[in-house]
Formats: C-alpha cells, structure tokens, sequence
C-alpha cells in the first residue's frame, strides 16, 4: 500500500516540481525547529511533538491546512511559504524523527490553499 | 502563491511596512482600511454603583489584569488576580542586570548588563494618541521621555538594489530630499507644459507650483539641483565657510536603490515622536503592581476553570510550592492570551473554543546590544531613530532614547518577526548575538562589534506564558470569531490586546480592560 502511495505520489508530482526533502530539512530549521525542537519531539505543554503525530502522518490535506492557517501558538506560514516549500518541509517532518509516510506533493498544498478566503489578514513575509 | 489579495501592492505595501516598521505598523495599517485606527477610549468608564461585595477571580497580571483589578477595587469588589509569573507585566518586561529567563527549549538567561542599561523585551514605545497608557503614567506619575521614532539623520544602506547606490551608506535626509526634489521636479514640469491640465485647475496651477517647488526646493526653472535639506559635504561655519551641498542622486539612481522602500511610513500610526517610561517600559507595570499588591497572587498557574451559573471556580497550582488550590468568584475576567489558554481545561462551549482558536500568535522576539561607546553619536551624529537596513530578516537597528550622550549605550540590534523570528530564535544565545551583530557591522563598519560587550534575546513564542507575541486576525476570523469572544461565556469574560484592534500595543489591553469591566459591573448591580 505505501508503495503504492509512494508511486502514485511520484506520479503526480512529475509534472510540477518534486518535493525536496534537503530543501525541506533547511527550511524546518528556519521555520519549525525552535519551537518543535531540532528533535521533533516539541515540549510538552506548548509545542507537540512531531514523532509519530497523527496529523502529520495523516491526511496531507489536512497537514497542509495546519501549516497554512495556524492555531494558537502555531503561526500561519500562510505568506510566509510557497506552496512547493510547505510540501517540502512537510515531506520533511513526514520522513524524520522516525516517521515513515508519504511525501506531501505541493499540489496537495496549493488545492487547500484555494479553498482558503482570499484574505489571509495582515502577514507578511519580512524575510526579504 | 500570492494570488489571493485584490491588490498585490497592498500585500507588497504591507510587507514592506512590516519589514520597516514591523507588524504593528502592518496591524496599524490593516486597521486603517478596515476600521477606525488608534485609541478610542481616553479614560476608563465612569462607573457607578458599589462592587457590594461580590468577588472578580481575574486572571493574569499584565496590563489587562492590572487595569481591572485596580479599576473594579476602587468600587468595592474583591478582586483576586492570579499570575503566573513571579512578577507582575505580562509581556511588559525589561531586561536588566539581574534579570533571568528561560525560553521554553532554550538555556536560562541572566542579563548581564551594565546598571542602567536596560532592554524593554515587550512594549517599548508609546504613540501620543494611546491616551489610555498615557492616563495611567500621568495618574501614577511614571516619568516619560520621548522616544526618537525617526531620525533623518540616521543611515540607510540596501543592497538589494542597482545603481550608483546599492550598497552605499546615506543618510536618511539625502534620499528623502533628493526623492521629493526629483519627483516634484517632474510633476513641475510636466503641470508647466499641459500635460496636467485636466488635473489640476487653472486658478490652482500657480499655488500647486508654488507648492512643488517650495516643498522640493526647486530653482526657478523648476529644476532640483540639490538644497542644504539634504544635508552638507562641507558644513557651514565660522568665518568665509559657507558651508557645501553635494550635487543630488539621479532619479535613477535613487529608484534602483529600493531605498525609498523604508519611507512608506504612516506620520500618524508611528509617529515621529513617542514616549518611554524613563528607566523602562515595566515602570508602567511596577507602578499598577504597587497599587494593586494586596490583590496579585503570584507563582499561580492556572489548571481549570469551572463554572456553574451563579459562580467561577478557579484551580491552581502555585509552581513554587506544587501544591493546588482554587478561588471561586461571581466572575471572572480571564486576560491569558488565547495560545495559552486553549491549551487549559476550561469550560467554554464549543462556539466559543472554535473562535479562540481562530487567533493565531505572531512569532516576535528581540535582540539587545550593550556597546561600551556611543559610536553612533559620537561618529555619526545619530541621536535616537532607526538605522534603516535591508538584512534578510533585520530590517532596522534601533539607537537608544535614553542616556544621550552617556558612555555606554544598549540597542535594539534586532526585532524579529514571522520567519525571521522562527530563524533566529532555534539558534543558540551566542549564535543569535553574532546574527545580529553581522547585520550592525555592515552599516557601522569597524565600530559595530569593536564595541559590543553583551547582548540579550527574548522571543515571545517561546515563553511559556504567551506563545506569542500577539493575536493575529485574519480579516474573517476577525468577523466571525472575534466578535463571540468580546462576550461573556456565562460568568467569563476574556479581556486583552487580542480583543483590541490595537494589537500588541498597551493601549489594546487596557481598553479592553475597560470595556469588559463594564460589561461585568453592569451585570452584577443587575444581579
């Protein structure tokens, strides 16, 4: 079944850019990392952990969502991340700390931020 | 990616507000499309009737706490404020010498700064229309002085552009003369020649010239050939020194920069000049600690709120002792911020929890820099004000307003948000200094790290008891979900800058404060 998953990822991601898990670990470092920790195990109270969570190893859909519009403390990457750079870090996290799913393509992605409102309110990438 | 906004160049406006002014400004800016800006209440609600002894559990000490308790005591309620923290201010800290803390995941911290020197790591400047902070440093005599929020004589220095000035440092007063003179020039000339007719009226094209050339210092055939608004090469003086201005950026030159990116700044939301508590942004919390102190709990965390319809039930746990306890009250005015809260066993309805969680928190933290000389005043001549930059994540340095001209001087090296802040805060302390120093040196070459001694970071999503800097509404969550939470879940009520439009600034959290607390009294005489 997984490699099923796999193939059919691969597939669907031929005709845009595949997702890069180097690319993905660079940007968890940036983005991620201080607040789940280097680790991906988070701290507990504040952030959770990323090993063996079920919505990171969950529906890609849903996961995607979480990255995009943010809960709490989680902020929302919303414009801060293309849709290529969240399937990357999300193949990332998917495939570390002992997880083993399927990479997240960045069509995946870019379908759930369409059924997203137009205004995403007031952030803004400062990285540049 | 960026496809959704109806004007991209709002969304670049805003980034580069953000970028210049940090989010605040952008928040500021959001509000100016959407609503009313700025501080709308000046003084709290004239209330009247008698607390007749009923009981307000509020919990958080940080301003919101704070303004409630001291504004709900003075009409006879009990009130029992629980902190979490060993102090009261909420995200009103400064950094001192002595002052220690630990970033969730991270190495505790002891500043180490010289007395004196300090660091506001929450809060640091006060606009002259936030009248409702102002009312409380003028009722509690908390000294202030003003706040250089912009200094033209400041550099600028970007390298993301082309041209003769890529890469170059200018002061700020040369790009902004050189940009209106060039620009007013060409409106000048092209109102001269015809081709704005349509626009401008007859009997108005003298004084649109007059003001054109008066405001860019244009000569008479409308040309702008420079002017001593844009600063001197050789600076008049005594004697036959009459003093030299350079010849003026081309238009080019000046545009291909990206420069002029930094001067998108509102007048009105940033105002140049500001307020700071001298000594400290947490004179402010230490002077309402002072009046409220038979009233703040500290070293309470709280676990559970419960509530029946006639009562609040607070549990606890005080993190010196272990030990649990609780405090029940007619109500309860919860100022925890919604990251942290909704993390808590808490007894909202399922509305209500949906619309808490609709608030995501901006990742924010900051990175003081004790230099052991005045380099910037000494050298430059630049008192106060920002250092304008275009490093991938610090967008400005910021020099101190206190102690001119003293020996030592702490500044703000950083202020770091969204993905800058994400970036920075996973290094290590050590790491971090050095990220913030590697940016001052290049604008204040040979001097920047020869005079640095220590340093000092705090990012707010790492504190345990914020998880954030602020809320950030998104414009549907800010329809749908922030209006449920402005009322009451039963005999709860939630109060802090998230249910302001004046997000992350004092000024949100104490009228929020006020608002609430009106709500609260106008029940309970009800009752």
């Amino acid at each position: 079944m997984k490699v099923a998953v796999t193939l059919f990822a691969l597939l669907v991601a031929a005709p845009c850019a595949a997702q890069d898990v180097a690319a993905g670990e660079v940007l968890y470092k940036q983005k991620c990392a201080a607040c789940h920790q280097p680790t991906g195990k988070g701290v507990k109270g504040a952030f959770p952990a990323l090993a063996g969570d079920a919505l990171v190893l969950g529906d890609p859909a849903l996961l995607s969502r979480m990255l995009l519009v943010g809960k709490g403390g989680m902020p929302t990457f919303k414009r801060l991340m293309t849709d290529q750079q969240i399937a990357d870090v999300l193949s990332f996290v998917r495939s570390s700390f002992g997880n083993s799913a399927a990479p997240v393509l960045p069509d995946v992605v870019a379908a759930m931020r369409a059924t997203l409102p137009a205004s995403g309110g007031p952030t803004g990438p400062l990285g540049n | 990616m960026e496809q959704q906004e109806s004007g991209t160049s709002r969304r670049a406006f805003l980034e580069r507000l953000g970028a210049v002014g940090g989010t605040a400004m952008v928040m500021a800016a959001m509000d100016a499309w959407h609503v009313p800006t700025a501080s709308a209440a000046t003084a709290p609600p004239a209330l009247t009737g008698a607390g007749k002894g009923k009981t307000i559990v509020i919990l958080g000490a940080g301003h919101a706490g704070q303004v409630a308790a001291f504004e709900l005591n003075k009409l006879g309620y009990r009130c029992i404020v629980l902190e979490a923290r060993g102090f009261a201010g909420g995200r009103v800290q400064t950094a001192r010498r002595g002052f220690t803390a630990t970033e969730l995941g991270g190495e505790t911290q002891r500043c180490d700064f010289d007395p004196g020197e300090y660091l506001n790591i929450g809060p640091w400047r006060i606009p002259f229309h936030h009248r409702s902070t102002l009312h409380y440093t003028k009722q509690f005599g908390v000294p202030l002085e003003t706040m250089v929020n912009d200094n033209d004589a400041a550099w600028m220095q970007h390298n993301d552009g082309s041209g003769a000035l890529k890469g170059k440092r200018v002061r700020q007063y040369e790009v902004k003369t050189d940009l209106r003179g060039r620009v007013n020039e060409l409106i000048a000339k092209a109102a001269t020649s015809g081709q704005l007719d349509q626009q401008v009226r007859a009997e108005d094209r003298e004084l649109f010239l007059d003001y054109l050339a008066s405001s860019g210092r244009l000569k008479k055939d409308l040309a702008y050939r420079g002017s001593d608004l844009r600063g001197y090469v050789k600076p008049p003086g005594a004697g036959d020194q009459p003093g030299t201005i350079d010849d003026p950026y081309g238009l080019s030159d000046l545009l291909q920069s990206h420069l002029w990116r930094d001067f998108q700044v509102g007048e009105y939301t940033h105002p140049l000049t500001m307020f700071q508590p001298v000594g400290g942004m947490d004179q402010i919390a230490k002077a309402f600690e002072k009046r409220n102190a038979p009233m703040l709990r500290f070293n309470c965390e709280v676990q559970q709120i419960r509530q029946t319809d006639k009562a609040v039930t607070v549990n606890y746990v005080d993190t010196k002792t272990g030990k649990t306890a609780s405090v029940t009250g007619d109500f309860c005015l919860c100022t925890i911020p919604l990251s942290v809260l909704r993390s808590i066993d808490t007894p909202f309805s399922d509305d209500f929890r949906a619309a808490m969680d609709d608030a995501t928190y901006v990742p924010v933290g900051k990175i003081g820099l004790q230099m052991k000389r005045r380099f910037w005043e000494e050298d430059d001549g630049i008192y106060g004000g920002h250092v304008k930059l275009d490093h991938p994540a610090i967008r400005q340095i910021s020099l101190p307003s206190n102690n001119f001209q003293g020996q030592k001087g702490t500044l703000l090296g950083a202020y770091l948000l969204f993905d800058g802040a994400t970036e920075v805060s996973a290094m290590s302390l050590k790491e971090r200094i050095d990220y913030a120093l590697a940016a001052g040196e290049a604008v204040f070459p040979g001097s920047y790290r020869a005079n640095f001694e220590r340093g000092f970071s705090w990012f707010w999503h790492l504190a345990k008891y914020n998880l954030g800097g602020w809320a950030n509404w998104t414009a549907e969550a800010r329809k749908d979900s922030y209006p449920k939470l402005l009322n009451a879940d039963g005999r709860i009520y939630l109060a802090g800058e998230h249910l302001s439009y004046l997000g992350g600034w004092q000024a949100g959290a104490i009228e929020s404060a006020w608002q609430q607390i009106e709500k609260i009294h106008q029940r309970a005489q009800q009752a």
